[in-house]
């Protein structure tokens, strides 16, 4: 029992963590991978090849490796905490298979939905805000749910920085208990709640915007 | 018919379009007075759907020059946004808007692009949908309509608009049989009561009853035109009556 009440405080603390950084990268990997992927589809040929060599690269390194550079990268310019540095670098790697997941779904909604929008006088702006998104982020729910997976478990990865996430505090807690199979045990189960909580979640959302048919 | 004192709605200045190699049209001009319903037949790959896109600017004409009554659309300086929410369309796939109801594809244009209050919208929108006999199918989503009721739901989308002219891409070519005839009911409601039209379509019965002229065209130019009297009994060229004899057959 005593054990336990050590280990408790460890794990919340730690779990603060995990979430903010699952948060932080998530949310602005949606909103800059949403801005790419608009970008790409009707930016003209320039700007989408640009886009395309952002996302080819950055999802053919290893996540880890992507995350020391441009937290490097970042550290040199501006002068962030590890937390923020690291959340944001799990943020630009999820942008790049966030552009290309909402890029498929805004490509299999049919033109006819922009030409139609059009042609009642609304800008293309309004068009893609007001008629295409809305179907492509129906389409875009499962395999973003995917992604968020990935991105749960990815902020782990900010270990490497010293950020105290729940995989770090684990560590902490066997360190001075001398019980790392508890301590990683307790830590697995808390990942596969959060994983398959937000999996459920998504799952229910995608139905209750599901279109009659 | 005597036009002298009819406004010009739309008018078509020797416009040329070409994909690619593919010269679609080869000068077409052509003007469209207020209230007239000009039915547009030809062989496919005429360019009929090129021309009427020419329009409103969907396509944008390689040459020639395009008004929608005193504005011209093919100046640069033309909020062409603006000038498309007086021309309504109506395609042949109906591209109604898939995650919205009825109701909400009728409300869009009036909310998003009007700036109409919601309230103001929903009731305007009520009002098409019942001119097009669909009031009590508001709240289905396309999915849940059939193809008739689809493309009278894009009709009154368009005219929840309040345009100056309506343009129909083959309205009723991806329609099963039975459905052509209460699209068909719809365009010629609106056409009897006075709305200027430019129609795409092969439905002769349609153009023979309320059309003002038929237009022939063929090979990326107008080839003949003139009232359907004219047109379906005896037109200048062997080749009108060829076509149109053809088609009259098939409907």
């Amino acid at each position: 029992m005593d054990v336990l009440i050590i280990l408790v405080p460890y794990i919340l603390r730690g779990l603060k963590i995990t979430l903010s950084v699952t948060a932080v990268a998530l949310s602005s990997g949606l909103i800059f991978g949403c801005i790419l992927a608009i970008l790409r589809v009707y930016g003209g040929k320039w700007l989408s090849r640009a886009i395309t060599v952002y996302t080819t690269v950055i999802r053919a390194l290893p996540h880890i490796l992507l995350l020391l550079i441009i937290y490097f990268m970042i550290a040199r310019v501006i002068d962030l905490t590890p937390f923020w540095a690291g959340s944001l670098a799990l943020a630009i790697i999820s942008s790049a298979y966030q552009a290309e997941i909402i890029r498929g779904a805004i490509q299999s909604v049919p033109t006819g939905q922009m030409i139609a929008a059009r042609s009642i006088g609304m800008s293309q702006f309004r068009a893609i805000w007001h008629v295409v998104l809305p179907q492509a982020f129906r389409h875009a729910i499962p395999p973003w749910s995917n992604e968020a997976a990935i991105v749960i478990k990815d902020s782990s990865l900010v270990y490497v920085l010293g950020v105290p996430e729940i995989l770090r505090q684990a560590q902490y807690y066997s360190a001075r208990t001398y019980q790392p199979f508890l301590a990683y045990i307790t830590v697995a189960v808390i990942y596969f709640m959060l994983t398959f909580l937000t999996n459920r979640g998504l799952d229910a959302l995608e139905r209750r915007v599901h279109i009659p048919a | 018919m005597d036009n002298h004192n009819l406004k010009t709605i739309v008018k078509l200045e020797d416009i040329h379009k070409a994909y690619g190699d593919v010269e679609v049209l080869k000068g077409i001009t052509m003007e469209v007075t207020e209230g007239e319903v000009v039915v547009l037949v030809g062989p496919s790959g005429t360019g009929k759907s090129t021309l009427l896109r020419c329009i409103n600017q969907l396509t944008i004409p390689d040459r020639g020059r395009v008004w929608l009554e005193e504005i011209e659309l093919t100046d640069h300086k033309t909020d062409i946004d603006a000038a498309r929410r007086h021309i309504g369309m109506v395609f042949q796939d109906f591209n109604l808007f898939n995650h919205l109801t009825a109701l909400g594809n009728v409300t869009l244009g009036l909310t998003r692009v009007l700036g109409m209050h919601k309230e103001e919208a929903h009731q305007k929108a009520m009002q098409e949908l019942e001119r097009v006999g669909l009031e009590d199918k508001w709240m289905n989503y396309p999915g849940q309509l059939s193809g008739g009721q689809k493309q009278r739901v894009a009709i009154a989308r368009s005219l929840a608009m309040d345009p100056v002219v309506m343009l129909f891409d083959e309205p009723t070519s991806a329609l099963d049989p039975e459905l052509i005839g209460e699209v068909l009911l719809v365009m010629k409601d609106l056409a009897l009561g006075g709305m200027t039209m430019v129609c795409v379509t092969h439905e002769i019965g349609f153009a023979r009853e309320v059309a003002s002229r038929i237009v022939f065209m063929e090979h990326g130019v107008i080839a003949e035109s003139g009232t359907p009297e004219k047109m379906l009994k005896n037109p200048d060229l062997p080749r009108t009556k060829q076509f149109l004899g053809k088609i009259s057959d098939l409907h």
